[in-house]
């Protein structure tokens, strides 16, 4: 049966098989690996299996074959591959499963579907798994054998972040092909210590994306939190900045600023008084009348 | 005459937090001037707010409570003891909304009086802004650039030393002490905090929000201008990566095909048919998901998986209430198999507050001992793997931890 036709019986299903529904779980894997069944009925019932793949390899490999059998609906595809992510949570009887959970993980990373794809590189990002980093790098250094898009790749390089992610970073916040990429680049470079120049530079620029500006305070507050400081109270005594970075800076003040510095400094307790009247956003005055209260006694 | 309240047996403000499970108190005189007879019968009772908290009082550790409490005491300073606790229903809201009062029962006279906070872990989509806020400004600074001491946290749930807390009887109990370290660490910064808990099977409107545990975007979560977790950094990464599977969306629906609160509790009266837990609604609930909630190693990286957890925790604390399930003593209450791996036995201490390094347990023991707590003495600073069962002090009642459920009674 083709792909196409599962998904219409799916549309189709009695949904006669709750979620969850307590039932055998002999029963349940029965349903679970009927090519027959509906999809509907098998995502339910792959949903029950977890402990059965840890205790039967013969329930493992009939669920890993789920995983791999390309005529198979997606929607089960990837059930049966969060039946394995479950197991995979015990960790003790999974051990014996672990050596083929990943093999299947890297034949299927390259898989047609690209949502299957994308699931099984989660998987082995999450693993630190080398094939998988090998696979990401390689897609974003060449977009023709990118197996995910380059926001995700970056995403999950960011799991396991190595010298040689940061210059590809580097080269996709200078030649961005998305605003989503720059975005995942510019987070993952948040580790870079070198980086920290870039982020002061973004942060102060108002005509940069108020995302970036906020990630970029983030990531300042990572890597020189000194710098932050001094960018948030500048920003706040900056009649011409705007709200939402403001709100950005104020909160990092209160939260990870000296007290007793903040305390004593009149002309930045003025200054978010105003703000504390002028803001347009009725969160933003509310920030800066807690934080006037909290600073002023 | 002045008279001094001791709550948890304790002068010590911060002592001052109760829940459902009574707390040992004590009230003694403390000035003399204006007693006539060597003891003066004193009314105690409590004073509340409209929605604020309420507590209940009770003479000895066993009995019904009350609304208040009368009681002869010494004017030589001896101490009488008292129990308080919180009314089931009624949490506080805030620190300190709740006021104990000693009055001279034949006077009225106010002779005594503390504020007390019944500190209740409740659930995170009702939680009010003043809860969310003071909440979510303890976690981003016990995570502070991802260098302050949420790292410990992070460092302690990993996949070298999941064997230790997963795939094993012992990983209800194990995770009932790590959210109680991790809250007691959150308490020592806001002591009002209580850890709350998401309820997966149910959807959550108020915490999927820009101001709470934020709005997942492409993968990665975003925070409004005004939530201190928009700085959330671990393993030097900016961020959170975590993003709803096959088009769920946490904040109007329940996860899909994780089971629901009452078909966790009918898994079985016994604990080894309970702690098939850990796959569905546990392992289910993590994989909903894409990002580092999805599995073992980079679970703990977002905040999220704390509040999983914390209702993993309530279940199983629903399920010991419905089924009597707190003595250690009980088979039922454990799966006492003698082929449990270490850690996993009652009588084991728990890595990596036991300190122990070297195979069979992991490499390193990040955090150190169990955070202590100026309320109760349980579970120390080395627990047991029995330390977690009886977490309300019913069937001992030095066992208590000092966190109750906003919908799980005591008794």
């Amino acid at each position: 049966m083709t792909t196409k036709k599962k998904a219409a019986k799916s549309s189709k299903s009695t949904g006669k098989s709750k979620p969850g529904a307590m039932r055998s779980t002999r029963a349940a894997m029965s349903v679970a690996t009927n090519a027959h069944g509906t999809v509907k009925e098998r995502v339910a019932a792959l949903a029950e299996v977890p402990l059965a793949v840890c205790e039967s390899d013969k329930d493992l490999q009939a669920v890993l074959n789920v995983v791999r059998n390309k005529e198979e609906a997606v929607e089960v595809r990837l059930a049966a591959m969060d039946t394995l992510a479950t197991a995979a949570f015990s960790v003790i009887a999974f051990e014996s499963c672990r050596k083929d959970y990943i093999a299947t993980l890297r034949e299927v990373a390259v898989d047609p579907d690209p949502q299957i794809r994308e699931s099984a590189l989660g998987l082995l990002a999450g693993l630190k798994d080398g094939f998988a980093q090998k696979k990401l790098l390689d897609g974003l250094k060449n977009p023709d054998k990118a197996l995910v898009p380059p926001e995700k790749a970056l995403q999950l390089l960011s799991y396991d972040v190595h010298a040689e992610s940061y210059a590809v970073a580097r080269d996709i916040v200078s030649n961005p092909p998305s605003t989503d990429a720059r975005r995942e680049a510019l987070r993952l470079l948040a580790a870079d210590a070198t980086s920290a120049p870039l982020f002061e530079k973004l942060l102060r620029d108002k005509d940069e994306l108020r995302e970036v500006r906020q990630i970029s305070a983030s990531a300042l507050h990572a890597l020189k939190p000194e710098k932050l400081q001094e960018h948030a109270r500048e920003m706040l005594l900056d009649t011409s900045e705007y709200e939402d970075i403001q709100a950005t800076s104020l909160t990092a003040l209160t939260q990870f600023g000296d007290d007793e510095a903040v305390g004593k400094d009149k002309v930045l307790l003025n200054s978010v008084d105003r703000l504390s009247n002028k803001a347009k956003s009725a969160r933003y005055k509310k920030s800066a009348r807690q934080f006037v209260s909290k600073y002023a006694k | 005459m002045k008279v001094e309240l001791q709550i948890n047996n304790s002068s010590n403000a911060s002592a001052r937090f109760v829940s459902w499970a009574p707390s040992p108190c004590r009230v003694r005189v403390i000035d003399p001037t204006g007693a006539t007879s060597p003891a003066t019968k004193i009314e105690i009772t409590g004073k509340s707010t409209a929605t604020g908290g309420v507590v209940v009082f009770r003479k000895s550790d066993t009995g019904a409570f009350s609304k208040s409490l009368s009681t002869a005491v010494p004017i030589n300073g001896t101490s009488v003891p008292f129990f308080v606790a919180g009314r089931f229903g009624r949490p506080s809201l805030s620190n300190g909304d709740v006021t104990i009062e000693a009055r001279n029962a034949a006077t009225n006279v106010l002779v005594g009086a503390v504020r007390v906070m019944v500190r209740i872990r409740k659930n995170a989509n009702s939680l009010t802004p003043g809860e969310r806020d003071r909440f979510v400004s303890a976690f981003a600074q016990l995570n502070n650039q991802g260098a302050g001491r949420f790292a410990d946290f992070r460092n302690m749930h990993t996949d070298v030393s999941s064997p230790q807390a997963h795939g094993a009887p012992g990983f209800l109990p194990w995770h009932r002490a790590y959210l109680l370290d991790l809250e007691r660490e959150l308490q020592a910064i806001d002591p009002s905090v209580a850890l709350p808990y998401w309820r997966f099977d149910e959807a959550a409107p108020n915490l999927f929000t820009l101001d709470f545990f934020g709005v997942s975007n492409a993968g990665t979560v975003q925070f409004s201008n005004t939530n201190p977790l928009q700085f959330w950094t671990t393993d030097g990464v900016q961020g959170i990566i975590r993003g709803p599977r096959n088009n769920w969306n946490p904040a109007t629906q329940p996860g899909p095909t994780v089971i629901t609160e009452a078909q966790t509790l009918a898994l079985g009266t016994q604990y080894p048919a309970f702690r098939g837990m850990e796959g569905n609604p546990h392992g289910t609930a993590h994989t909903r998901w894409d990002g580092y909630i999805r599995q073992i190693g980079t679970a703990a990286k977002d905040p999220l998986f704390f509040l999983l957890h914390c209702n993993v925790d309530r279940l199983w604390a629903k399920w010991q209430r419905l089924n009597g399930r707190f003595d250690p003593a009980q088979a039922a209450s454990y799966d006492s198999n003698p082929a449990n791996p270490i850690g996993h036995n009652l009588v084991d201490t728990m890595w990596p507050w036991n300190g122990i390094t070297g195979p069979p347990r992991p490499p390193t023991a990040p955090g150190g001992a169990m955070a202590p707590s100026t309320c109760v003495s349980a579970p120390g600073a080395s627990p047991r793997v029995r330390s977690s069962l009886d977490y309300q002090g019913s069937i001992i009642a030095t066992s208590r931890l000092g966190f109750d459920y906003d919908d799980v009674r005591f008794a």
